[in-house]
């Protein structure tokens, strides 16, 4: 289902970051060698490296695309201290002939004492917006007040987490009753630092970004976070990378009930906990549509997880990261051909069809990781029963072609050791 | 061999031990240097020049060597450097020019032994002959170098840089005579002590001052220089050019530097301004630091390591009045911390994944083929085999793409393509859209459609083929044994209406309704229907049977009803290769209600008329006798759109939004709808569907949605002729009358969409020109120029 397309990224240290641009066209790459590169999608679907250039004097830690509307923009972030605003000169013809193009820094940001750790640009209703986060704790947002002008950028908020940052998503809701919003990760990894999960809301009020929650149950070292798209959603969903992958739906309490002016409270659930990378996890990525979720560990593996109908989220596929062998996938392809239309279904979420691929055995239940939430307060999370009783209900009801569903799912090294 | 001898003698006995720890003192220190014997420490600065013993827990202040009542500016130090073979002696170097030398060794309180008053300028750096005993060079900010017997008065000789300011000297560990001095200029030079003419060798190492150069102690020909460039540079001088083996790039200028003892590649540096903190480098990965101390909290201006064969102690001065000594071990890791991997989920699917390459290996090594392949190829690629590193890192990006056709986002594109949104009648939007659902495999999708087009289109209005196809599909769908039974006895005993109705039970809309509400019931009346454990059975219960019961039931009857629709859901693994809806219904229950109504109350009074068991039968009566209102279903539309929202599927809400229009739009708040449509709007834009995009705006009826196309639609242009803007119309200018825009093909004005080439500013009509570029690629107005149209 999947096609690995291995490429020379020729960066001569780590690749901290790779990011898609708003049309999925045009990919960022960045690295400890102090390099940002681009690359493009040709006709032939292959990726061509159409710049690259020293950005900082420190690691690169990540780059992000601005929103098209505001030009070919990218934003970078160092260990040097300092996040920079780049920009694509549209070049003359004989700059096409060699076929790199010409990015000139607009800004450089340098209110960070110490390393900056991620740069996000914001949705674009918000304008022409920059959140960083550095290793002091330290969360900056700034603002392009002219967007035709990107070496103006005004330090419009600094939110102070008393934590060493790493990273930081936006709410990508667009709706006028999501005030912006901000979720940090802290990889602190002193033993007493307490929960490394923020939340920071824009109160219009105040107009300042204030704490609306912090999520108790995370307590170790977080490497990456992101929102996932929002899409129309009534509530926000978040995806943590920490020793595990961690789900969280924020459903926001209505604010009639709430005192108005005050921080909108929040339905916290974890709706999904998975260890399988058995190792740190590094990084969390959504779909488009934020129904599927990929996270890469230690391991050295991109997992992707996905909810039923049940809003049960379950593996759905599991990629190696060296991308030659992608069997684990395409083997299912080829296992049961009987399946055909439904394997591929990845995206069709709505009709649950691939949840049927990936049904664990019921052993491998309590190795998901569903563990109830720890605090009180919280509901704990329905899913638990669901799961139970949608894996006896798969026992009670054998059926011919079970049997084919969970076999191709054994080729993956997890599953053989159960 | 001979190092390891060495190693051993000189950590004979006692090996160091000791902790991070640090010590205040009275003032800003400039420099530190280190004893031989590795238990005493000088610290010296504008107001300070004092001897600290390090021991086990602590610094302690060991003598004072600022003394006497007027502070005279000898004493203003602004380097100093202890005697690797006598430990009384120390020089320093301070500011207005002068030399002294210390003898501690002396009785009296004051340990000044020499004062050599030659430089003119402050001094920047002393420097004792590492081997010699008498011998002191010293490098000036005028210029001049001078080398001092300590035996004599004054100065031996004088070096004299040609160039600025001498910023650095160091003697050569490797040859005798030679010692390296570095210039402010960004020259480094070589000298032979003994012709003090002219130096052996010059070259330029940094853009801007070089501020320091440390000799490598083992590899004897390796020079470190670092220099405001913030780059640290190893060189090596056995060649006959210099040459550069190494460069380092530091996030600032470099103040700083020291090999590293016992570790080949390592140096530690510092910096004079911005960056507090003291790096540990390893030359081979010149882009991160292999460690990093991060005690000061302001310039870190001397740093020396505590023994030069131990690698593990680091001591260092800075101008926020501390004096530290740092264990290696207790250094911070950037290379630890850094994310080994970079991973983004892209528009259609695909994923963009990048891992260091070990991390990837170790999946690959439990293949044999692979493990064994790797470690030739290794080794080839080195070019020192005998030190492989194992530090240096790369990543492997790979993009994981999608099968065109299996799970890309190939649908949304298509759907959104192909929906029909307006311009016809409800019913056929509705079929149309079911189609085109039906055709891309989302089969729930194009049953909401075609429940969409029975709730709200009368049934006087359906037309007969469409009334057979639903049935049809339903069969296709549908339980076979229920289907094949209606369709034989039901529909031909029945009307039309009826008939609707049983087709509608087929395509499971009826089941949807009295799926809910009797899932309601279950969640109401528990209490009275504690049989709700109903037997498998059921699942292929007499269906000839429902038609009956549906006009005869009573409430226990309606219960033993009603796992016949509740079945399907656990069944659902078993059935759902054939169709995937029954879940839908249930999970719309569930999920769309729980956000925005607590609680099972709000799905009663979403269905006002359904409140018992009765009500079942009440809706099936109303459906066969006369046709509930299309409002009565309009919160469950709502409930069903918001489903569709929470799944992430905001196309199919906005699409019903679109198609039912006024039905529906008043049941849900205008912020929601806004939501939807600005989601789903960006959704377009990402995959450049403009004019679908464009059509959604158009379509909405939310004010701030509608504005969206009707800002900066403005477009001034000025006559090409008197270059006069032209206000009425676009093509003919008010002010010379003359036509502005021509073809050049078909030389007619040009009235709407006006293409040109930038070259030559000539252009025409879009198809015009289209046309003629396919023939020729020169300028059809035939001037020459070969247009380029981008």
């Amino acid at each position: 289902m999947f096609v690995a397309r291995s490429i020379a990224a020729d960066h001569k240290d780590l690749i901290h970051d790779v990011s898609f641009d708003f049309h999925g066209r045009r990919m960022a790459t960045c690295s400890s060698d102090q390099s940002v590169k681009v690359w493009d999608k040709s006709e032939s679907g292959d990726w061509h490296c159409t710049a690259s250039w020293k950005t900082h004097s420190g690691s690169v830690w990540r780059v992000t695309w601005a929103h098209p509307e505001f030009g070919q923009v990218l934003a970078s972030c160092s260990f040097d201290r300092t996040a920079a605003v780049w920009e694509e000169i549209v070049g003359e013809s004989n700059d096409k002939l060699r076929g790199q193009s010409h990015w000139v820094k607009r800004t450089t940001l340098v209110d960070s004492r110490t390393s900056v750790t991620d740069v996000k640009f914001a949705p674009k209703h918000m304008g022409l917006m920059l959140a960083t986060c550095s290793a002091d704790g330290i969360v900056r947002i700034y603002e392009a007040p002219d967007v035709m002008n990107l070496s103006q950028w005004s330090l419009q908020h600094e939110v102070s987490c008393k934590l060493s940052c790493s990273c930081i998503s936006w709410n990508p809701s667009s709706s006028r009753a999501h005030p912006p919003m901000i979720a940090v990760g802290s990889d602190d990894g002193s033993p007493n630092a307490m929960a490394k999960v923020q939340v920071f809301e824009y109160n219009e009020n105040t107009r300042k970004y204030a704490k609306a929650e912090t999520l108790m149950t995370v307590t170790d070292p977080v490497h990456d976070i992101a929102f996932a798209p929002n899409l129309g959603r009534s509530f926000h969903i978040l995806a943590i990378a920490t020793k595990d992958v961690r789900i969280f739906t924020l459903k926001p309490v209505r604010k009639e009930l709430t005192s108005s002016g005050g921080p909108t409270k929040f339905e916290i659930q974890v709706v999904a906990q998975f260890d399988n990378h058995n190792s740190q996890v590094w990084r969390v990525s959504w779909n488009i549509t934020g129904t599927v979720l990929a996270s890469s560990g230690d391991d050295g593996c991109v997992r992707l997880w996905k909810a039923n109908y049940m809003d049960n989220w379950k593996c759905t596929g599991i990629l190696k990261g060296n991308g030659s062998p992608v069997s684990g996938s395409s083997q299912q392809g080829n296992a049961n051909p009987s399946l055909g239309s439904n394997i591929p279904n990845l995206q069709h979420s709505l009709n649950g069809s691939s949840a049927g691929r990936c049904f664990f055995p019921p052993l491998d239940s309590p190795r998901a990781g569903w563990s109830r939430p720890s605090y009180a307060q919280l509901p704990p999370p329905p899913l638990v029963e669901h799961s139970c009783a949608a894996d006896t209900a798969s026992l009670q009801y054998p059926h011919p072609r079970r049997a084919s569903l969970s076999r191709p799912l054994n080729p993956l090294p997890e599953n053989e050791g159960v | 061999m001979e190092k390891m001898s060495r190693v051993t003698t000189a950590l004979s006995g006692s090996a160091l031990t000791g902790r991070t720890m640090h010590c205040h003192l009275d003032a800003p220190a400039n420099a530190i240097s280190v004893c031989r014997d590795a238990a005493q420490v000088v610290v010296a600065g504008r107001s300070i020049f004092k001897i600290y013993a390090i021991e086990e827990e602590r610094f302690v202040e060991k003598l004072n060597l600022r003394v006497g009542r007027k502070p005279s500016l000898n004493l203003s130090c602004a380097d100093v450097v202890w005697h690797q073979m006598d430990e009384s002696l120390l020089a320093t170097a301070a500011t207005n020019g002068v030399v002294v030398t210390w003898n501690l060794g002396r009785p009296s309180r004051n340990k000044q032994d020499q004062l050599f008053t030659e430089h003119k300028r402050t001094v920047n750096k002393v420097c004792f002959h590492p081997t010699e005993a008498h011998v002191l060079l010293s490098g000036s900010q005028d210029g001049f170098m001078k080398c001092f017997d300590l035996r004599r008065k004054d100065s031996v000789s004088t070096f004299s840089g040609q160039s600025e300011s001498v910023r650095d000297v160091q003697f050569s560990i490797r040859d005798y005579f030679t010692f390296a001095s570095t210039f402010e200029n960004g020259n480094v030079q070589l000298w032979d002590i003994r012709r003090p003419d002219r130096c052996e060798r010059m070259f330029t190492a940094h853009n801007g001052p070089v501020f320091c150069c440390d000799w490598h102690p083992e590899d004897r020909g390796w020079l470190a220089t670092g220099g405001r460039d913030k780059m640290v540079k190893v060189w090596d001088m056995t060649t006959h050019r210099a040459k550069e083996v190494h460069c380092v790039q530091t996030i600032a200028s470099v103040a700083r530097v020291k090999w590293r003892p016992e570790c080949r590649h390592h140096l530690a540096t510092c910096s004079m301004m911005v960056d507090h903190n003291i790096y540990v480098w390893d030359v081979r990965r010149p882009f991160v630091p292999a460690a990093m101390f991060e005690e000061h909290r302001d310039v870190t201006t001397g740093i020396a390591w505590r023994h030069p064969h131990d690698p593990s102690f680091l001591l260092s001065g800075s101008k926020d009045s501390t004096l530290c000594q740092h264990l290696f071990r207790d250094a911070s890791q950037p290379v630890e911390r850094a994310n080994p991997e970079g991973l983004c989920y892209g528009l259609f699917g695909d994923l963009a994944f990048a891992a260091k390459e070990s991390l990837v290996a170790v999946e690959s090594g439990r293949k044999p083929y692979t493990g064994d392949r790797r470690h030739p190829i290794f080794f080839k690629k080195k070019v020192d085999p005998a030190a492989p590193f194992a530090g240096l890192a790369s990543s492997a990006l790979s993009v994981f793409e999608m099968e065109p056709g299996s799970g890309s986002m190939s649908w949304f594109v298509d759907t959104a393509e192909r929906y029909a949104l307006a311009g016809r009648p409800l019913a056929e939007l509705c079929d149309h859209n079911a189609k085109v659902a039906r055709e891309l495999g989302r089969n729930q999708v194009a049953q909401t459609w075609t429940m969409l087009r029975i709730i709200y289109c009368s049934p006087g209005l359906v037309p007969g083929t469409n009334l057979s196809h639903s049935v049809g599909k339903g069969s296709s769908c549908g339980l076979p044994l229920m289907n094949s039974f209606n369709l034989k006895d039901v529909a031909p005993g029945l009307g039309s209406e009826t008939r609707l109705d049983r087709s509608k039970g087929d395509t499971r809309s009826d089941t949807v309704l009295l799926d809910s509400s009797a899932t309601l019931i279950t969640n109401e009346d528990n209490e009275e229907t504690e049989g709700s454990d109903v037997p498998a059975d059921y699942l292929l219960c007499d269906v000839e049977g429902e038609d009956d019961e549906l006009y005869l039931l009573d409430p226990e009857h309606t219960h033993s009803e009603e796992p016949e629709y509740v079945l399907p859901q656990e069944a659902f693994p078993l059935r759902h290769e054939i169709v995937d809806t029954p879940p839908g219904p249930e999970h719309l229950q569930d999920k769309a209600d729980s956000p925005h109504v607590s609680g099972s109350e709000a799905d009663a009074a979403s269905l006002v008329p359904v409140d018992s068991s009765f009500s079942l039968i009440s809706v099936s009566h109303a459906l066969y006798d006369s046709r509930l209102p299309p409002d009565f279903f309009s919160a469950l539309v709502c409930d069903m759109l918001r489903f569709y929202a929470e799944q992430g599927d905001v196309q199919m809400a906005v699409s019903v939004l679109v198609v039912l229009g006024e039905r529906v739009r008043k049941d849900i708040d205008e912020q929601t709808q806004e939501h939807w449509y600005t989601s789903y709007i960006d959704l377009l834009q990402r995959f450049c569907l403009w004019n679908v995009s464009n059509q959604v705006v158009k379509l909405s009826t939310s004010r701030a949605i509608s504005c969206l196309n009707q800002a900066s639609t403005t477009l001034h242009v000025n006559c090409s002729h008197c270059k006069r803007p032209m206000s009425s119309r676009g093509w003919v200018c008010d002010r010379c009358h003359r036509c502005a825009s021509m073809c050049a093909v078909c030389h007619h004005v040009v009235k709407g969409l006006f293409v040109w080439c930038q070259g030559c500013s000539h252009g025409g009509h879009l198809q015009h020109i289209m046309k003629w570029l396919e023939g020729s690629s020169h300028c059809p107005a035939g001037c020459g120029h070969l247009c380029e149209y981008s």
